[in-house]
């Protein structure tokens, strides 16, 4: 059994949903590394490259990705089946992510003591 | 009965308009009574709005505000809000207010602001977590 999943289906913008669960996975990891973050139906467009939200008035945390290495964030799982229905492509992601079919990821998901999907 | 579960409850829904926070409380309750203990309620994103003592819902109508507050003293657990949440929405206690130089506050105890750290420690010790 593993850790923490945090599972995000939301756009990055239009809610603060996505920026609030970034939060919460940051704080998380200082307390442990077990834990998986999945990326599922829109939130799969919190990782996309070139966002400029500032023009709307929202806080561009998409940057903010890049430190989940540092942080040591390394299970960072995205829905293979979201990115082909939203024609994205892994190249346009801003960090490395692994894909995994939607029945693989609720296998993955399952495997967790604890989920949280805010 | 099974064995006594410490509970952390996580809420993520405002205190009037939508039936999240409702719910949480009404698990909150049932736990209580089968036993088991609520490690701490984490108010997180609109859930923070439950602190509010200024909200004031008509005179035959649920008060959630003051509802999670009788519970709370009564059980002796905590109301943790999530500060950083709090204060984008407007939500702040006494000394905050002083330090943002704001004319007002609207939080007070038994609700206090916290960190995600209280969370992420939730997430880490308590037995179950309930998402409402």
């Amino acid at each position: 059994m593993h850790g923490i999943a945090f599972i995000t289906r939301q756009a990055p913008h239009g809610s603060a949903a996505a920026r609030e669960t970034q939060d919460a996975i940051l704080a998380t990891s200082a307390l442990t590394e077990d834990l998986s973050v999945f990326f599922i139906g829109d939130g799969v467009f919190q990782l996309l490259k070139n966002q400029a939200p500032k023009q709307i008035g929202s806080r561009n945390f998409a940057a903010t990705f890049k430190l989940f290495d540092l942080y040591d964030i390394e299970n960072i799982y995205v829905c293979q089946d979201s990115l082909l229905e939203r024609g994205i492509d892994g190249t346009q992601l801003l960090i490395d992510v692994t894909c995994l079919s939607q029945v693989e990821m609720n296998a993955k998901i399952r495997m967790h003591a604890k989920i949280l999907n805010l | 009965m099974s064995s006594p579960l410490n509970i952390a409850i996580i809420v993520t829904g405002p205190s009037y308009g939508r039936q999240d926070a409702l719910s949480a409380y009404h698990y909150a309750q049932a736990a209580l009574v089968a036993g088991h203990t609520i490690q701490r309620v984490f108010f997180y994103n609109d859930g923070v709005l439950n602190a509010s003592f200024l909200s004031a819902p008509a005179a035959d109508e649920f008060d959630l505000h003051a509802a999670w507050r009788a519970l709370a003293i009564k059980h002796q657990f905590g109301l943790d809000i999530c500060a950083s949440a709090a204060l984008r929405r407007g939500i702040v206690d006494a000394g905050e207010a002083e330090r943002l130089s704001l004319p007002h506050f609207n939080l007070e105890y038994p609700f206090q602001l916290t960190g995600l750290g209280q969370l992420a420690e939730s997430l880490v010790t308590a037995d179950r977590v309930v998402q409402f």
